[in-house]
């Protein structure tokens, strides 16, 4: 936004808007990768101490809507203003999902902490959190630059997390059939890759969002998806 | 999570609103026998804006007018009750009324430029209470419309006559002319119903840089505008004060059942 | 439908031509008239009008300026006296007395006088200055043209305060003008062409009035400036000479009767201009 309304406070509030996203997205994607880190560590510390950022992201995100329902019935926002707005409130809700599938991480690594058995599916699931925190840095900075271009890449690119939790999915499948004792830690990892997953499907959501704030236009309907077996689609809530 | 509505009203209801420039107190109107405003009770606070909403006829600019005594113009209107500025009646008839109203401006609904040119709108204000020297006066001239933002556009033609400028641009030199006699309040009696809208949302942004000195109240027919420009909203109705509150709790979540359908346009 | 159509089209073409001839035929009798005066009064004009008194009777030659000086006199006189008055009253009408009785019954009472024939002032003046007095003035013949002026001057100026906006009162009233004060600066000034226009009126109406001077300054064959006694003016002395015996008494009419013309008419423009440049503001 090069030119500035004729009403000042409207800039202002805007710009306040902005800031707090910029701050929870900050906040979410530290959440993350602390909580990946905390699994594949299983350091129960780090673990704790992610969940309970989690209030802090739904307390931003309220007050990220409650800014954008003010600016709404005050300023009456039109077109790009408008995009700006409704996407604020998108985006936000997008990073309190995120946070939660964080924290969920973060919580399964506390009640993990201890075990001696670590599976290959580790190192899966380390790579596919590091996926997960680029796209989600990535689509954060297309957000700060209002960059169309760079947002579309990282929804293009959703599919390679795809794989990667097909692939996590099927190394799991062979952890627990290996040994039945296996199998309660194996279905936690099988819920973190899930949530992993899905974290990166909201970073594709507000790539979406991105698009449609800079240019007013939809993606596609269709994203290129991955993963023929689309593991575990009904274990998530 | 709790609602949103929830979360809305606190804010504002929590926020000590601060000092009280003008109270209303059981204010009554009469045209004739005819009773206009019917024990209206508010408060406009210090360095905020109050907007005033409501339908046509419902007593709005009757409120406005009281408030600087305009109304003794007329015969047979009449007011009771009290309106206390700082503390002191208006409407006491031993006021110095023309000293009231250089502490209460008022800015009108059509634009009302003098007939006599731009320096002479602003500096013929400022002679009725002062006289500053030729410089001083120029100063100050100069002062009065950069405040109301229209300095660059009128500085080469200060000594040709203020009717020669736009619409709203005249409106913005009858704020100038306003603020130069630097009173406390200003009213705005729908500052902007004549003007466009580029010229609207610059007055909407000089009245939102006043309120950082002065204590405004506005009546506009323009919900969106109250929206905008206010910190407190009153809606009236049939001479009656229906809601007053914070302009954020009347827009999002009022408390009354006709503020809500008046704002969302179910009225009627 | 056609048939209506040419019917109504007929009957249009008639009312318009109806028109015509009886704005030509009005226009055609001024143009008779502006034609003759000038025709009679241009042959007349000479220096020796605006330096030389009226002649006596079976003298040859003789000027109009004791009668132009009179006039001028007793006009800006008369004028001076009715202007004032008449703009008191009328701001009273407008300004502070505009909700009230006393304001209706000032406009009625005007409007009669606005319209009262002209004589019946030059009697007025005539009982109440020119009897006590035992002669007749100049002075006199002033008061009478300044009962003329102050009704003209009455309605114009409460016609034009009542035009000048509510809102500009209310704006000058809101900054603490104190009111006599906003009236004078700003009521005033957006009325002013108005106003001025209304005195302009009144002066071309005063300096045309031949009855009321009748009765009041009469005339003189002298040359004098003494608002004391009688004093000479053109209406007057058109009116003695237009029917005398005399040829060049009768082409001193004619000049005399020019000259007022275009002074009334020259005021008359003015005013129009000067109404003109108030409404483009």
């Amino acid at each position: 936004m090069t030119d500035q309304h004729t009403t000042k406070a409207y800039d202002r509030d805007l710009e306040a808007l902005g800031r707090q996203i910029a701050e929870m997205g900050g906040l979410a994607e530290k959440m993350l990768s602390d909580s990946i880190d905390a699994l594949i560590n299983l350091d129960e510390t780090l673990g704790r101490a992610t969940a309970a950022v989690d209030p802090r992201l739904d307390a931003l995100q309220r007050e990220i809507e409650e800014a954008a329902i003010l600016t709404i019935a005050r300023r009456q926002p039109m077109a790009v203003d408008l995009r700006e707005i409704i996407g604020a409130i998108r985006i936000s809700a997008d990073l309190e999902r995120v946070g939660d599938l964080a924290k969920n991480i973060a919580r399964r690594a506390v009640k993990l902490a201890g075990e001696p058995r670590l599976p290959r599916a580790m190192i899966g699931l380390r790579h596919m959190g590091e996926v997960a925190t680029l796209h989600l840095k990535e689509v954060l900075d297309a957000y700060a630059q209002r960059d169309a271009i760079a947002a579309r890449d990282v929804w293009e690119r959703d599919k390679d997390l795809d794989d990667l939790n097909d692939s996590v999915f099927r190394d799991l499948l062979a952890f627990m059939m290996e040994d039945p004792r296996n199998i309660t830690f194996g279905t936690h990892l099988l819920f973190c890759s899930k949530n992993i997953e899905r974290a990166g499907d909201h970073a594709t959501n507000i790539a979406e969002t991105v698009y449609y704030i800079v240019t007013g236009g939809n993606l596609p309907v269709d994203r290129p998806k991955g993963g023929e077996v689309n593991a575990g689609e009904g274990a998530s809530a | 999570m709790n609602s949103p509505a929830m979360t809305l009203q606190t804010p504002e209801a929590v926020t000590p609103p601060g000092p009280e420039k003008i109270s209303v107190r059981n204010l009554k109107f009469f045209y004739g026998a005819n009773l206009a405003l019917k024990g209206i009770n508010l408060s406009l606070y210090e360095k905020h804006v109050t907007a005033f909403i409501g339908p046509s006829g419902c007593g709005k600019s009757t409120l406005l007018r009281v408030l600087n005594r305009m109304y003794d113009l007329y015969p047979n209107q009449h007011a009771e009750g009290e309106v206390l500025l700082d503390g002191q009646n208006l409407l006491d008839p031993h006021q110095d009324i023309n000293l009231l109203r250089s502490r209460v401006g008022m800015v009108f609904q059509k634009p009302t430029p003098f007939p006599m040119t731009i320096y002479e709108n602003i500096a013929f204000g400022i002679r009725l209470y002062e006289k500053p020297s030729k410089s001083e006066m120029d100063g100050r001239v100069e002062k009065a419309l950069r405040g109301a933002a229209l300095w660059e556009e009128v500085k080469d033609k200060l000594h040709t006559s203020g009717l020669g400028l736009s619409g709203g641009q005249q409106q913005r030199l009858c704020i100038a002319r306003t603020v130069a006699i630097k009173p406390e309040v200003i009213l705005f009696d729908e500052p902007c119903s004549a003007l466009d809208p580029i010229s609207t949302a610059k007055v909407e942004e000089l009245i939102d840089e006043l309120s950082s000195e002065y204590t405004i109240a506005i009546v506009t027919h323009n919900m969106q505008q109250a929206a905008r420009v206010s910190d407190y909203t009153a809606f009236m109705y049939l001479g009656e004060l229906i809601e007053f509150a914070g302009t954020n709790t009347i827009f999002t979540s009022p408390q009354n059942k006709r503020t809500q359908e008046y704002i969302t346009g179910r009225f009627g | 439908m056609d048939a209506k159509y040419a019917r109504r089209r007929r009957a249009n073409k008639i009312a318009m031509g109806l028109c015509w001839a009886a704005a030509a035929f009005g226009l055609s009798w001024l143009a008779f008239i502006l034609i003759e005066l000038i025709w009679n009064g241009v042959a007349g004009l000479s220096p020796a009008i605006f330096t030389e008194p009226t002649p006596g009777p079976g003298s040859t030659g003789g000027g109009l300026a004791n009668a132009i000086v009179g006039s001028l006199m007793m006009t800006i006189l008369g004028v001076c006296i009715g202007t004032p008055i008449g703009m008191l009253a009328g701001t009273y009408m407008a300004e502070y007395g505009r909700y009230e009785k006393l304001a209706g019954i000032v406009r009625f009472i005007n409007d009669i006088l606005l319209s009262a024939p002209s004589i019946i002032i030059g009697l007025f003046i005539y009982e109440v200055v020119v009897v006590p007095s035992h002669h007749f003035s100049g002075f006199a013949g002033a008061l009478a043209l300044a009962v003329i002026v102050i009704p003209v001057v009455v309605r114009t100026t409460e016609d034009m305060l009542l035009l000048v906006p509510n809102p500009l009162r209310e704006a000058s009233i809101a900054m603490g003008m104190p009111r006599a004060y906003m009236i004078m600066r700003i009521a005033y000034s957006a009325a002013r062409a108005g106003i001025v226009t209304g005195v302009l009126l009144a002066i071309a109406r005063a300096s045309g009035e031949t009855a009321p001077l009748l009765f009041t300054s009469l005339s003189s064959p002298f040359f004098s400036f003494d608002l004391g006694k009688e004093m000479a003016n053109l209406p007057v002395v058109i009116n003695n000479f237009a029917g005398s015996p005399y040829e060049n008494w009768r082409q001193l009419a004619w000049t005399g009767a020019l000259l007022i013309t275009f002074a009334v008419l020259a005021l008359s423009i003015s005013a129009r201009v000067l109404t003109r440049e108030g409404a483009q503001r």
